[in-house]
């Protein structure tokens, strides 16, 4: 793939827009809201993230890293212009068709959103489809939050309702949201649980203290989804790197429903 | 089919596999280690052991391969697949527990999807399994469902029934077509029941008992106990023939390079380790315990075989002398279970 575009979302995290160096390649290229790919600079070795983008997109795909290790700081060196390689669409997906008629809840927490931005996107676009749509977004300090312009665009709809929040002690003299931990702020909102799905992506400790509030609020387990990481290598189910119990985060996952996560070990 | 080989027609037996264009892979005696390797002589084979170091594991699935190259110019890069790493080969003198980790081991690399550089190697190579004359204390193939003249996972097996002669049985297709092929090297088959000198392998634990007795106790002390003396040095993953974990890495240039696959195990503290530096298996109870969840449990689960053959290697080889079989003999019996512990 070459990088068409980039974007600096947030301190050290960045969004490719990646076209297909193989036309013929792109047109064939499908995949469903949830999947993920390995993405590598080659010479340095393989990185696993989302499909950041929606599949209503065609033409490119993006993802969206933080730099954080070896192939992540090659990956920021790289300018548009650049090759990089991908495989996939990985793991399985969200299922939005399930979803259908149903409110919507999006939780999501700093670096998190990325895997949850495919399937906002995927809804919005299909917004008849959806009745309420709610998104609640937070992130350590005001910086921090990635995807800045679509905030705003999802800020300025009418048929979408945002709640974005940071830390207390993140805030800028201009900020105009609301102060919190992410869990507290879904707390307060008190999103209605009938007829809704929640979906939910963050760091293990935010979605340890979620689920408890979402459960509080009415929320059954079969309509809290999640999507999961572990370290991964082939994304294949062979190289027995990924699983949580019996479970191989990169074939069965990485999207997982709350009473799915319920029966596997403490163990991610 | 039946035949008979006798130890003088190795000679002819090694020299009629080069001329069928096979690479033939034996034990081979080096002072008092014996090991799988490529031979190119009858006199190199070595059959008086109890099981050889290494396993035949690194025929089917290296320690090291390349699965991808690639060369670099100008943003431009073009890639390669490997060819030619499925070589035609006999495979002369394996274990019946080795033999079987291969049908055992086929349901993880062809899972959904298929490991073309494993599914290519079993295609070109035939197994010719000796069976087991003699065991050990460390051998546990009969606890584990198997026995020491077993005849899964082998193409032929051959069975000592003098102290120069082996009984020959093909097992598959491949192996009679083997057979066929060498007709010259073997004899007719002996009349009457031949005295096969079979070992007697005595069963250390009820493998029935021990997956109930995991499928409850993820939280239990006993997974700090046993592991207490570990060291995590991984030597037990690397000589057992059905641990398949691995790693993919690109090794390069400026200008050229390979994707490769190594061999990886799941007792390293950095296997499960994420960037951020969370670790779901931070401490190397954890560690052991995936070990045994995932060849008593996980495997049972998903693929409906054991992810063990037995073999007891990994308990000869680990430099803290830890036993599978002991452990899964406390796992499964009443007595001598440590009380369990609820522990976060």
């Amino acid at each position: 793939m070459n990088i068409g575009d980039m974007t600096d979302e947030a301190p050290g995290v960045r969004t490719f827009r990646l076209n297909f160096s193989n036309e013929e390649e792109g047109n064939k290229f499908q995949f469903q809201t949830g999947q993920f790919g390995l993405y590598s600079v080659f010479g340095a070795g393989e990185s696993t993230f989302c499909i950041a983008s929606s599949p209503t997109k065609k033409d490119y795909i993006e993802c969206t890293f933080r730099e954080a290790g070896r192939v992540t700081k090659a990956l920021r060196e790289l300018n548009i212009g650049d090759t990089i390689g991908f495989r996939g669409p990985y793991g399985n997906m969200f299922p939005i068709e399930k979803w259908e008629g149903k409110n919507l809840v999006f939780v999501a927490g700093g670096i998190a959103l990325p895997p949850l931005r495919s399937v906002i996107w995927n809804c919005l676009d299909l917004r008849d489809k959806y009745k309420n749509i709610t998104i609640i977004y937070g992130a350590k300090t005001v910086a921090d939050l990635v995807y800045k312009d679509e905030l705003k665009e999802w800020n300025a709809r009418k048929d979408v309702s945002l709640v974005t929040t940071v830390d207390p002690g993140g805030e800028t003299p201009d900020w105009a949201g609301k102060i919190g931990f992410v869990p507290t702020v879904v707390e307060e909102t008190a999103p209605d649980s009938k007829d809704t799905i929640a979906i939910v992506c963050g760091p293990p400790i935010m979605i340890k203290f979620t689920l408890p509030v979402l459960e509080k609020l009415g929320f059954k387990q079969d309509k809290v989804y999640t999507t999961l990481e572990n370290r991964m290598k082939c994304g294949l189910g062979k190289c027995g790197r990924c699983n949580i119990g019996c479970t191989y985060v990169c074939k069965e996952g990485p999207v997982f429903t709350a009473e799915e996560i319920s029966k596997m070990p403490d163990e991610f | 089919m039946e035949k008979l080989l006798n130890k003088n027609s190795f000679d002819s037996l090694i020299t009629g596999l080069k001329k069928q264009g096979y690479k033939t892979i034996a034990p081979k005696k080096d002072n008092k280690l014996v090991t799988l390797e490529e031979i190119q002589d009858a006199n190199e084979i070595s059959l008086d052991h109890v099981i050889t170091n290494n396993s035949i594991k690194e025929f089917f699935f290296p320690k090291t391969e390349k699965i991808l190259s690639y060369t670099i110019e100008k943003n431009k890069v073009e890639m390669e697949e490997p060819e030619g790493f499925a070589v035609k080969s006999v495979i002369f003198g394996s274990r019946p527990c080795d033999a079987f980790s291969l049908p055992v081991m086929d349901k993880v690399f062809n899972w959904d999807c298929s490991d073309k550089f494993w599914v290519e190697r079993r295609e070109a190579i035939t197994i010719v399994t000796v069976a087991c004359d003699k065991c050990d204390s460390y051998c546990f193939c009969t606890s584990v469902g198997l026995a020491p003249d077993a005849k899964q996972g082998s193409d032929v097996l051959l069975t000592k029934i003098s102290n120069d002669e082996y009984l020959v049985e093909t097992v598959t297709e491949k192996g009679e077509n083997l057979v066929k092929e060498l007709e010259s090297v073997f004899s007719d088959p002996p009349s009457g029941t031949p005295d096969r000198q079979v070992a007697t392998v005595e069963k250390k634990f009820e493998i029935d008992k021990v997956k109930p007795w995991l499928d409850d106790n993820f939280q239990h002390n006993v997974w700090d106990e046993f592991s207490y003396k570990c060291i995590g040095c991984g030597a037990c993953t690397f000589v057992c023939p059905t641990c398949h974990c691995f790693d993919i890495v690109d090794e390069c240039t400026m200008t050229k390079g390979d994707r490769v696959k190594n061999w990886d195990g799941c007792q390293f503290t950095m296997f499960t380790m994420h960037t951020s530096g969370h670790n779901p298996r931070s401490t190397q109870g954890m560690r052991w315990r995936q070990r045994i969840m995932h060849k008593f449990k996980y495997y049972v689960e998903k693929f409906h075989s054991t992810l063990c053959v037995g073999c007891g290697r990994c308990s000869r080889v680990c430099p803290a002398d830890m036993n599978i079989s002991e452990m899964l003999e406390i796992i499964s019996t009443d007595k001598g279970q440590p009380e369990p512990v609820t522990k976060e």
